[in-house]
């Protein structure tokens, strides 16, 4: 904690309602009406400093003691958003240095990663501080927008090392790279997802990440030529054909190879060679002079075959074929409801209802 | 995950410990614990949660007195306030100081830091309905300005008109409060569901956000909202075949084999979940989608066993999830068809796209939906 803590006091600090410094505050504590619905039992603290911030805002003071408050609120209660919004308000008020606010706002990030507020005011404060030409108040020069979103991300990046899933934190790097939004920045994102599906290939938030940069928000601002989209996509297919042979039972990776071949309407025939091998019951022997594809890696001998997501992919492949393709892929859903994806049983059923309702239109 | 055969949810269920969560539900409604503070500024919400479930229950009127419901119903009505961007209801009274209060009407002006929030909106009506107050008191104008301001440039809703979170869980918010009221003038609905299709996600499923990552809650509320601005009870005229086809997979693919569904692709299983991604299934129109006897085993393993449903087995309960677990077993009912299955599990149906039992939802449009332009 920066200002709020005790000090040299042994204990706990003292409360609002103790200190000589904020004698001119008159307390305000909160009407609850008669018999209100889902009452909290609030601690001392809580309720003593609530009724100084409702004191505060009556008054409409903006001073450097409010921020000392609405922190000590928010530590207690980081979705108050009321003090959050309190807060903002006096830091511009105050011109309080905004990188200072920032560096506090790391370690509450990092406690209150859940808290949706968190977040929220640290998007207000880099709005202001990638602002261009820079209205924002702080302690040194500021950095060009670049190098802050560059400290950013790697502060995200800290951030995801605790929880690698978490969604708002997820969300917050996006925006930045959204509202920054230079070719510098976008470029690091591969390096970075690479290296969190090195550590986890099941990590669908990095999956999905890969997602956002190469195709619907950074494949946005490309304007990459015909040559080069397909060089891109020739690249995700292979980097998804090698995650799939390392650890083929991955949903992440399977969705990811579906959703890259819509969005750029591919054909999945072209992926059925790669496929077929995790079809099998038994990983194909490789005889020694047999060539090796690296097109198409192959399933690992541990493996646990047949794969029901390779099953559902090869299905859909035949379906989109139609003809002759249907039923091939009613047999595969059979074999899924049945045998191999047991659980799901009654969508494989549903599956083959509508394949073939469809058939006979 | 392959080779668990169906049997092994041996369709054979204990009675539902309806008292226990009954028991929890009131509880929560009389005091919450320190613990609880972050819940300070939304209590509407855990309110609904609570009387939510005695609504499905069905002890809404045992468990609790008449002192009891009509002042809670007044004490709803005193988070309703008005300002300068019109008229919603507060979570709770945090703000309000004892010498500010006229009885029945707090701060008739709130300030720029305490304005109502759609979200808190949305749970008001619905618990007002649960305690079948007649909705005399609602400030209609006021509530359709409010709605208004709190619509952003890009089509997406915030929860507070004055800045903060945009996403698609207030703009589920406003298209069901406009559905409630019957009355969508406060909607520039157009642009609410072209942001809703910014959001659709290339696994299926949508995101809280344009281009965010799949996630089962915020899809309930992107297909609840398509549901409830559609001419007909299906969503099909907002969205593509492909993208229906696509999140019925999606949804499928994260039930996961301990029977409840992740709100994410590998995450684990979560009760909150089974009646996002549940729910979702049966706006798509493909409830039969789901494995309801897998659903239903683990809710029952989620139970407390002093009353409450956890979000997984082996953790503690909160009235969310207890709440979440029941509406779950309201849209799927596994006493059908199931000798196994006690029959307290054959609980009152749910309106899906408002999220309240079928009997509240025809109070709501008896006495509030009814009433649009009056
Ligand atoms: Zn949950």
């Amino acid at each position: 904690m920066s200002h709020v803590s005790g000090g040299d006091m042994p204990g706990k600090p003292p409360l609002y309602c103790e200190r000589e410094d904020w004698s001119d505050i008159v307390p305000i504590p909160q009407y609850d009406g008669v018999n209100p619905l889902a009452p909290i039992f609030y601690n001392p603290e809580y309720k003593d400093a609530t009724d100084y911030f409702r004191g505060i805002v009556k008054t409409g003071e903006l001073s450097p003691r409010v921020l000392e408050l609405t922190e000590k609120i928010i530590r207690m209660n980081p979705a108050h958003y009321s003090a959050w919004q309190y807060r903002y308000r006096t830091l511009l008020a105050v011109k309080a240095p905004l990188d200072v606010e920032l560096r506090l706002m790391d370690s509450l990030a990092i406690h209150f990663m859940k808290t949706y507020q968190v977040w929220h005011h640290r998007r207000l404060l880099l709005t202001l501080l990638t602002a261009s030409p820079s209205t924002a108040t702080t302690s040194k020069p500021l950095p060009d927008a670049f190098d802050i979103a560059t400290s950013e991300l790697e502060f995200i990046a800290r951030v995801l090392e605790e929880d690698s899933k978490n969604y708002h934190t997820w969300s917050y790097r996006e925006w930045i790279l959204a509202h920054v939004d230079d070719a510098r920045l976008w470029l690091g994102e591969l390096p970075y997802v690479d290296d969190l599906l090195e550590a986890d290939v099941r990590n669908n938030s990095a999956w999905h990440h890969r997602f956002f940069v190469v195709f619907s928000r950074g494949g946005k601002r490309s304007g990459a030529s015909p040559v080069e989209e397909a060089e891109v996509l020739q690249r995700e297919i292979s980097f998804t054909k090698d995650k799939i042979s390392l650890a083929p039972n991955n949903p992440s990776a399977w969705n990811y190879l579906r959703g890259l071949l819509d969005h750029t309407h591919t054909s999945w025939g072209k992926l059925v060679v790669f496929v077929l091998p995790y079809t099998q019951l038994q990983p194909t022997t490789h005889s020694s002079d047999e060539v090796v594809d690296l097109d198409n890696p192959k399933p690992p001998a541990e493996a646990e075959l047949p794969c029901a997501a390779a099953l559902d992919f090869l299905a859909e492949a035949y379906v989109r074929e139609g003809g002759e393709g249907v039923q091939k892929a009613v047999t595969l859903w059979k074999s899924l409801a049945n045998e191999h994806d047991t659980i799901r049983k009654k969508y494989w059923e549903y599956r083959i209802k509508e394949a073939l309702a469809s058939k006979l239109v | 995950m392959s080779t668990q055969a169906t049997d092994s949810f041996g369709l054979s269920l204990k009675q539902l410990g309806k008292k226990g969560h009954s028991g929890h539900s009131v509880r929560c409604m009389q005091g919450l614990p320190s613990s609880q503070v972050e819940a300070d500024t939304s209590r509407m919400a855990i309110g609904f949660y609570a009387l939510g479930s005695l609504d499905i229950l069905g002890t809404v009127n045992t468990s609790t007195t008449d002192v009891d419901r009509q002042s809670w119903i007044d004490w709803i009505w005193e988070q309703q306030s008005s300002g300068v961007y019109g008229t919603g209801f507060k979570g709770s009274p945090y703000m309000i100081g004892e010498q500010d209060v006229k009885p029945l009407q707090l701060a008739a002006d709130y300030s720029e830091f305490d304005t109502p929030s759609l979200i808190m909106t949305y749970t008001a009506l619905l618990n007002l309905a649960i305690l079948r107050d007649d909705f005399t008191r609602l400030e209609r104008p006021g509530l359709i300005k409010f709605i208004k301001a709190c619509q952003r440039e890009d089509g997406s809703f915030g929860a507070l008109p004055s800045g903060g979170e945009a996403d698609l869980r207030p703009l589920y918010c406003a298209f069901a409060i406009s559905s409630m009221i019957n009355d969508w003038s406060g909607v520039d609905i157009d642009k609410a569901i072209a942001y809703i299709r910014t959001c659709e996600s290339y696994e299926g499923g949508y995101g809280q956000t344009p281009y965010g990552e799949a996630l089962g809650g915020t899809t309930y509320c992107a297909l609840a909202s398509l549901a409830l601005a559609s001419k007909s009870p299906s969503v099909t005229e907002h969205i593509s075949a492909q993208h229906r086809a696509t999140t019925i997979r999606w949804l499928s693919s994260i039930q996961q084999t301990e029977g409840g569904f992740s709100g994410r692709t590998n995450k684990i299983a979560d009760t909150c979940y089974c009646f996002w991604c549940g729910a979702s299934l049966e706006l798509l129109g493909a409830p039969d989608v789901a494995n309801e006897a897998a659903l239903a085993s683990f809710l029952e393993k989620c139970q407390f066993q002093w009353g409450g449903i956890c979000k997984a087995p082996e953790t503690q309960p909160d009235p969310y999830h207890t709440y979440m677990g029941l509406a779950t077993l309201s849209i799927y009912n596994i006493t059908k068809g199931n000798a196994g299955v006690d029959p307290s599990w054959n609980l009152p149906s749910l309106h899906v796209s408002w999220n309240v039992t079928d009997e509240t939802a025809e109070w709501i449009r008896k006495h509030l939906s009814s009433k649009a332009g009056q």
